[in-house]
């Protein structure tokens, strides 16, 4: 398994597009037009400003229940989740279920893998095309 | 102008237990712990991996319980910025509440807290090649 970068730091936000101004008029960050949006599935908006070679990814809930909700109601704002880029997904995920971690199955090039798992940071792996 | 900010320099897993968390890392991940060390004044336990340009650093206490269950949250990060007195003023100049740039515990560097206005992040910003490095040859 090798793991290559960090590609997002996802941190959730009570509205998304006041944080996108201030990160944007505050700070000098631009939003990546071509990326984000609603994620149905997830119950969540999002949106990405790259810095450097990583991205910042502000997550909005937008449904009452799943784990973005969940950290809003607990934690109102915050860094939420660390995604890390790996070379080969399939591989990682049996690597990590070897030493015992509970990982999700991959989906289109993204899993998750439990808190539980990394003494409670949220951890997302993603293999880039 | 805005802070100019070229990269995430660091990321922050704060922890009651800095040495678990970074060895689960290492193990579970294949990450390489670089370094450790103990940060001067506070005495807190730090250890660092670097994936490409952003260091992940893990922070703990002095002291570790033994029995105590290990628990870490993501906390927040720390951006490289090419001029921290100019980024410390533009922040200010916007109602920003920033610390005085301060020497960091990497070699030559300046580091400043931003407190507020970063949607519940910590957040701070670093400049390299700020300060002479103590012991390098001129």
């Amino acid at each position: 398994m090798r793991v290559k970068r960090i590609d997002h730091v996802g941190i959730v936000v009570k509205d998304l597009d006041a944080a996108l101004t201030t990160y944007a008029r505050n700070f000098g960050f631009a939003a990546d037009a071509s990326r984000g949006g609603d994620v149905a599935a997830l119950g969540i908006r999002n949106a990405f400003m790259p810095v450097g070679e990583s991205d910042l990814e502000f997550i909005q809930a937008v449904a009452d229940e799943g784990p973005v909700a969940q950290f809003a109601k607990e934690r109102g704002e915050g860094t939420f989740m660390l995604s890390i880029e790996v070379e080969d997904i399939d591989a990682a995920v049996e690597r990590l279920r070897g030493t015992g971690a509970r990982v999700g199955s991959p989906n289109n090039g993204v899993a998750f893998v439990s808190a539980k798992s990394a003494h409670g940071v949220n951890l997302q792996l993603v293999q880039r095309k | 102008m805005a802070i100019g900010a070229t990269h995430i320099d660091h990321i922050v897993i704060s922890s009651n237990n800095s040495g678990a968390v970074a060895q689960t890392f290492a193990d579970n991940l294949g990450i390489e712990i670089k370094r450790k060390m103990i940060r001067p004044g506070t005495s807190a336990q730090l250890a660092f991996a670097k994936l490409q340009e952003v260091v992940l650093e893990f922070a703990g206490p002095p002291q570790v319980n033994p029995d105590e269950e290990v628990k870490a949250k993501l906390w927040g990060m720390v951006l490289a910025v090419e001029d921290i007195d100019a980024a410390v003023a533009d922040l200010r100049s916007k109602g920003y509440t920033v610390g005085d740039p301060t020497k960091a515990v990497q070699p030559g560097a300046k580091i400043a807290t931003v407190k507020g206005g970063t949607s519940g992040v910590p957040f701070a910003m670093i400049q390299y090649n700020a300060l002479p490095i103590e012991g390098a040859s001129a």
